[in-house]
């Protein structure tokens, strides 16, 4: 999945990145957690098609992503984020041109201090591949990582 | 073999020669059935319509099937068959050709049917209620839509509920980064509208960034409360458009048939009454109808009405302030306030005919009557005193404010230097750079400015570094609270040092009592205003109170 979207970076001038956090309107860990499950699907297959590879990093409290990709196809799947009611208050913090991804393919990892949640989610990082030391080679994604953290707690 | 010669020798139908030809060349499609539904006749055009060769000798259900006529919609025309009588139903063939058919019985036993291609004209009629750029319904479409579901929602009750959009700073978007931007923004909001609806609801947008939502079929009120609600949140949501983060926010205004109304028009209407009352209420927000809404627009209107007449026959007055030097007690000058004696009303409250008149943008023409003539009125004291006349924020978006002062000043002989004019800090709070050029176009003339109420709102530090006002006017609001409250006393004093600090004179407004007075005095306030120093007054008393007293000149006030 990864190699396609990579080859064509070097064509394509237009990378871009795009990372927001929302509120998450989820409520209950049952929901909570086919909500995170049929995202992960949806992303993987949808994403991978239109060449975007992000991260998506979640807790109790929020959602916190990071897309990678040509322009248009960061803009509609942006869009599609905007559309979902299960994302609240959405704060976009960059939407910029780059010179190479951070993340090349989907991945998804729980960030939460929660005992409990993290013992629900924790296999997750290590199913879709999540990488937290690319996330600190990052500022950007540093600060989103704090900031994902300080919504679950504001949550809880 | 050509259809008619078929027809030829059917037996039961006794035809004459130049009748069969004319059928068979006629431009409507056309056949002819015996008394029980089957062909005896067609021309060329109804066999091309029906894309079938051989119509004769087939009876109408096979025929109708063949063609690929939708079952329910064949059935009025077979139905009519059976009971002998005439029928019109408009069918669709293969899929994508619609037709009207028409049957009519014949005197002489069997029917005639005829087509008529409808096609286009339907397609015409469909585009015709469609908005180009986004694709939705136009203002024709929902009427036409509101008209059908208000005739349901007659026979059944069921409510329904009209919802009314507009855009919050779509403007800003479409000037800042162009038309392009603008309407891809637009397409990017229908799509959200789409997505927050139910595919019964019909979405519309009527022109610009005036959207509307027909919700049927749902609970009312409890429905458009819901989506109104779902509205203000997805589309306030940021937009990412052509490489840029676009921020718009939307107004709603909501009517419930029948409460609010039971016509298309009316609840339109009234829809449009709960989203003025949303924008005044800080938009981003939705409202419902209320019936009060009906009369405070009436009223609304008929004040206007008033004011634009009062303008055009010039009701207003001036009533003059006199302003007080603390040092010497001398009156340095007068500040114009600007008075509407209604024949009928009786006097109307600048606080309620201002505002209009800045929404309306009347104010301009009322701003620059009360500038003429409080310095025509200024230019025939026996005193050089100084003449004080508030600036409207409307008054520096037409461009014209420098020419206006100059020509008033020109005409009116009065010394520049003589004149104040006052602005509040909303008049910086947009385009702050174009409103300063303005007024160092005003400095030029040789004309004084003055920061008004300062010290509500904003009290932005930075309007006063970035023009040398010269003069900060405190707002009455801190001089009233100085007796029962240290703080208000604290804020006098300290904007007082500033201005001291900053060579700008201070006045304290809205001094009403003794104490108050001995109080601005001791914080060091240059001049004062207010009930205490001298009530507004007309214009001859004004005249005689500067005749009777030593006045301090503007200049040796500075």
């Amino acid at each position: 999945m990864s190699q396609p979207a990579l080859n064509q970076d070097s064509l394509n001038q237009d990378l871009r990145r795009l990372v927001y956090y929302s509120r998450n309107r989820v409520g209950g860990p049952a929901a909570m957690n086919e909500t995170i499950r049929g995202i992960l699907a949806a992303s993987r297959t949808n994403n991978a098609r239109v060449g975007v590879t992000g991260a998506l990093m979640f807790n109790a409290g929020c959602f916190a992503q990071v897309l990678e990709g040509p322009g248009e196809a960061v803009e509609t799947t942006f869009e599609r984020i905007q559309q979902d009611e299960r994302h609240g208050e959405v704060s976009l913090l960059a939407f910029e041109a780059v010179e190479t991804r951070l993340f090349t393919e989907w991945s998804m990892a729980f960030v939460g201090a929660s005992q409990a949640d993290a013992a629900l989610y924790g296999d997750m990082a290590g199913e879709s591949g999540f990488d937290l030391s690319r996330m600190t080679g990052n500022n950007l994604c540093a600060v989103l990582h704090g900031l994902a953290l300080e919504e679950e707690a504001a949550a809880a | 073999m050509p259809a008619f010669m078929s027809a030829l020798a059917a037996p039961s139908l006794p035809v004459s020669l130049p009748f069969e030809a004319a059928l068979a060349e006629m431009a409507a499609p056309l056949l002819l059935l015996d008394a029980g539904g089957t062909v005896l006749f067609t021309n060329a055009r109804a066999a091309a319509l029906l894309s079938c060769a051989e119509p004769v000798g087939l009876s109408l259900p096979v025929l109708l099937a063949q063609s690929g006529a939708a079952e329910p919609e064949g059935e009025p025309v077979l139905e009519a068959v059976r009971a002998t009588r005439p029928a019109r139903a408009r069918l669709t063939l293969d899929g994508d050709r619609r037709v009207e058919a028409a049957l009519a019985p014949l005197s002489a036993g069997g029917f005639a049917l005829t087509f008529e291609d409808v096609t286009e004209q339907l397609r015409g009629a469909a585009l015709a209620r469609q908005e180009p750029l986004t694709g939705l319904c136009n203002r024709v479409g929902l009427h036409d839509r509101l008209h059908a579901a208000l005739a349901e929602a007659d026979r059944t009750g069921a409510p329904l509920a009209v919802l009314m959009l507009d855009l919050d700073r779509f403007k800003a978007v479409n000037d800042t980064l162009g038309h392009p931007v603008g309407d891809a923004l637009l397409r990017k909001v229908a799509e959200r509208l789409r997505k927050a609806t139910r595919s019964g609801d019909v979405v519309a947008r009527l022109g610009g960034d005036e959207f509307a939502i027909l919700q049927a079929g749902a609970e009312q009120p409890q429905a458009s409360e819901a989506l109104a609600r779902r509205l203000v949140d997805l589309v306030g949501r940021t937009y990412v458009v052509d490489g840029h983060m676009l921020n718009v926010g939307v107004s709603v205004g909501v009517a419930v048939a029948p409460v609010d109304g039971r016509g298309a028009d009316d609840l339109l209407k009234h829809a449009d009454l709960a989203l003025y009352r949303a924008k005044a209420e800080g938009r981003g927000t939705y409202r419902f109808f209320e019936p009060a809404m009906n009369a405070q627009m009436q009223a609304r209107r008929s004040l206007e009405i008033d004011l634009r007449r009062a303008l055009a026959l010039k009701q207003f007055d001036l009533a003059f302030q006199p302003q007080i030097q603390l040092e010497t007690g001398a009156v340095t000058g007068f500040e114009a306030l600007l008075r509407w004696n209604h024949p009928e009303r009786g006097p109307v409250s600048p606080a309620l005919f201002i505002p209009l008149a800045e929404e309306i943008g009347i104010i301009v023409g009322i701003g620059e009557w009360a500038l003429r003539a409080a310095c025509r009125e200024a230019a025939s004291w026996p005193q050089p005193a100084s003449i004080a006349v508030n600036l409207s924020p409307v008054q520096f978006r037409g461009g014209k404010l420098v020419e206006t002062v100059m020509n008033v000043l020109a005409q009116t002989g009065l010394d520049p230097a003589r004149l104040e004019l006052e602005i509040t800090e909303g008049a910086l709070l947009e385009n702050t750079d174009s409103v300063l050029d303005v007024l160092n176009g005003l400095r030029a003339l040789g004309v004084k400015i003055s920061m008004d109420d300062f010290g509500t709102g904003y009290s932005s530090l930075s309007y006063l570094q970035k023009f040398p006002f010269d003069k900060i006017k405190i707002d009455q609001s801190f001089v009233r609270g100085m007796e029962g409250n240290a703080e208000c006393g604290a804020i006098v004093r300290a904007i007082a040092r500033l201005g001291a600090s900053l060579g700008m004179r201070t006045t304290a407004e809205g001094v009403e009592t003794p104490s108050q007075l001995d109080a601005i005095r001791a914080e060091g306030c240059t001049e004062v205003q207010g009930y205490l120093t001298g009530r507004p007054m007309p214009a001859a008393q004004a005249a005689a109170l500067l005749s009777s007293s030593p006045v301090a000149s503007p200049a040796d006030a500075a």
